[in-house]
């Protein structure tokens, strides 16, 4: 839900249901470091409402396109998380897997050390 | 290095900045395609936290395009810049727990990360419990929240929220496991641990009131379906770990249940939280500010909890100190503390003239400990995927 | 609903003995006489939220 004033599309606030800090917080950070954003801050009205309202003032972009790039930024950062992430996670299991099994080959032939 | 007296606070800083990893040398800030120019008093305001005796100070994370555009600095979000720097270097995973090192993002995005595992990923939990007989000493509804918080093993993946068959249950949603212990009358008091509690491929298989009458050859039970039918199972569902204490039974007391296991997320209630916990923590980052020699030097080994600092010699009997292992800091600020309060104010040197301990503001060690029914890996990379479906949710509302 | 109202057990609060009455009985132990009883757990179902 969009609350904004029709002639001025580069103001507007969004109300978002079943969102909280999580998602609020950082598509705010991700906002305020897009030049065209002028500013942006989010509230959450009630506590026990499950709605965050995001408030967006841009340079002269419609404010809904320049969330939407928030979100598109977002996006495409979380994917790259995601595919960093698995392979640090396969490069350490391969390396792991390497060293245990050198490891156990070390030790098989050389009984009195220590493992 | 060694070069006594004098040198200038900011110059130290810088070679301390080189010797630090993200530290830049000047020939290369003098660069002109170096995307931040910033002089270097700022570039570190803006990247470190200082932990000062008294306050932490520059806290907060420089976010606004604009905040440097007096230096003509260009402050705002570069995509492909945080492409390249971002960086995950894992220091060691286990079945339940992990540790990796998050290098070049936002705390607000962390944060993020964080939040979602402890209260958004789904996991499957004990919801209704169905008690036919219960004579032990634990009262029903104590019973039941102690059999809730059991983690089960069983991939939450390949089952529905109970809500998407408008609360009906079925084998897409529900898992049942029965119980059934009792302690004879002459033997010795019975613990009731987790692994008592039997899957029960078929369905429940306690008769539901009221329907018990007549000549009803196939009386109802709570649930009507047949999980064997599915083959997707790796492996039948059992309590994670076997040896939870659930309960403990005197001579003729008996636990007869059945419990119906459901998909939920933790923000629910905390018994579907697949973690343990998970938390993150900035990378402490301890800098000796000038060179710390001999007696003073011991006295610094010897004051760090953490033995963050270690001794090295420079020769002719002389010793100095030296930071071995910044990553075991733990902040305390004890290095810095004068042993002396009372002589506060007097003439020399401080502690907190030779030592600065900051934070890096964009490094975050982040530590997973799964409860075991995902492996810690695979969890964060789900928590990852939600962010990106919220996005994707807003994306198409707003189109 | 149910036709039959079935009987329900009870025990003795003075010697523990298990004594089964339908409505309309004296309470009273048949073994001792004892009138306090106390009534035994049945096996009906009850459902709780593992909260």
């Amino acid at each position: 839900m969009e609350h904004g004033s029709y002639s001025d599309l580069s103001k507007s606030t969004f109300s978002l249901v079943d969102e909280d800090h999580t998602f609020a917080n950082s598509v705010r950070f991700i906002l305020n470091q897009d030049p065209r954003v002028t500013f942006c801050g989010y509230s959450i009205p009630h506590p026990s409402e499950n709605r965050v309202n995001v408030r967006v003032q841009t340079t002269g972009d419609p404010a809904s396109e320049v969330l939407k790039d928030g979100c598109q930024d977002l996006m495409l950062m979380c994917q790259h998380v995601r595919s960093t992430f698995g392979k640090a996670v396969n490069d350490f299991k391969t390396s792991k897997s390497v060293r245990s099994t050198s490891e156990k080959a070390v030790s098989e032939s050389d009984d009195d050390m220590d493992t | 290095m060694s070069s006594s007296g004098d040198e200038s606070m900011a110059s130290e800083i810088d070679e301390q900045e080189q010797n630090g990893g993200r530290g830049i040398p000047d020939y290369i800030m003098n660069l002109e395609d170096v995307p931040s120019t910033l002089p270097t008093h700022l570039e570190l305001q803006k990247t470190r936290v200082f932990c000062n005796l008294d306050a932490p100070q520059h806290t907060d994370t420089i976010q606004y395009s604009g905040a440097y555009a007096a230096l003509g600095v260009d402050n705002s979000v570069r995509l492909d810049n945080f492409y390249q720097n971002f960086k995950v270097e894992v220091k060691r995973i286990t079945d339940e727990e992990m540790e990796f090192d998050m290098i070049g993002i936002d705390p607000a995005v962390a944060n993020a990360f964080r939040r979602i595992l402890i209260a958004e990923v789904p996991t499957m939990a004990i919801e209704r419990v169905y008690i036919a007989n219960n004579t032990s000493l634990v009262q029903d509804e104590v019973l039941s929240h102690r059999l809730g918080l059991i983690p089960i093993d069983a991939d939450p993946k390949l089952f529905e929220y109970p809500d998407d068959a408008g609360g009906e249950n079925n084998e897409k949603n529900t898992i049942v496991f029965k119980q059934h212990v009792r302690c004879e009358k002459g033997q010795p008091r019975l613990t009731v641990k987790s692994d008592t509690l039997k899957w029960l491929p078929n369905g429940s298989e306690l008769i539901a009131e009221g329907t018990k009458s007549a000549a009803d050859p196939a009386p109802k039970t709570f649930t009507t379906f047949n999980q064997k039918s599915l083959p997707k199972f790796s492996k039948d569902p059992a309590p994670y770990n076997l040896d939870v204490i659930v309960a403990k039974l005197g001579p003729g007391q008996e636990i007869e249940l059945e419990a119906h296991a459901v998909k939920g997320i933790g923000k629910t209630h905390a018994k579907w939280s697949p973690v343990a916990t998970a938390w993150y923590r900035m990378l402490p980052e301890v800098v000796l500010t000038k060179d710390v020699k001999d007696e003073l030097a011991e006295e610094l080994v010897s004051k760090c909890p953490a033995k963050v600092f270690d001794i090295e010699d420079i020769g002719r009997g002389r010793k100095k100190a030296v930071v071995k292992n910044a990553r075991a800091c733990t902040l305390c600020r004890e290095c810095i503390r004068e042993a002396d309060e009372g002589e506060e104010g007097g003439e020399g040197e401080k502690w907190t003239d030779r030592v600065s301990l900051r934070r890096v503001k964009d490094h975050f060690i982040f530590t997973i400990e799964s409860t075991g029914a995902i492996p810690p890996d695979v969890l964060f990379t789900e928590a990852v995927k939600i962010l990106e479906d919220k996005c994707e949710r807003v994306i198409t509302e707003l189109s | 609903m149910d036709p039959l109202p079935e009987p329900v057990s009870y025990l003795c609060g003075d010697c523990g003995v298990e004594n089964t009455l339908k409505s309309g009985d004296v309470i009273q132990c048949r073994d001792c006489g004892y009138r306090i009883l106390y009534k035994k757990r049945t096996r009906r179902i009850v459902q709780y939220e593992a909260r």
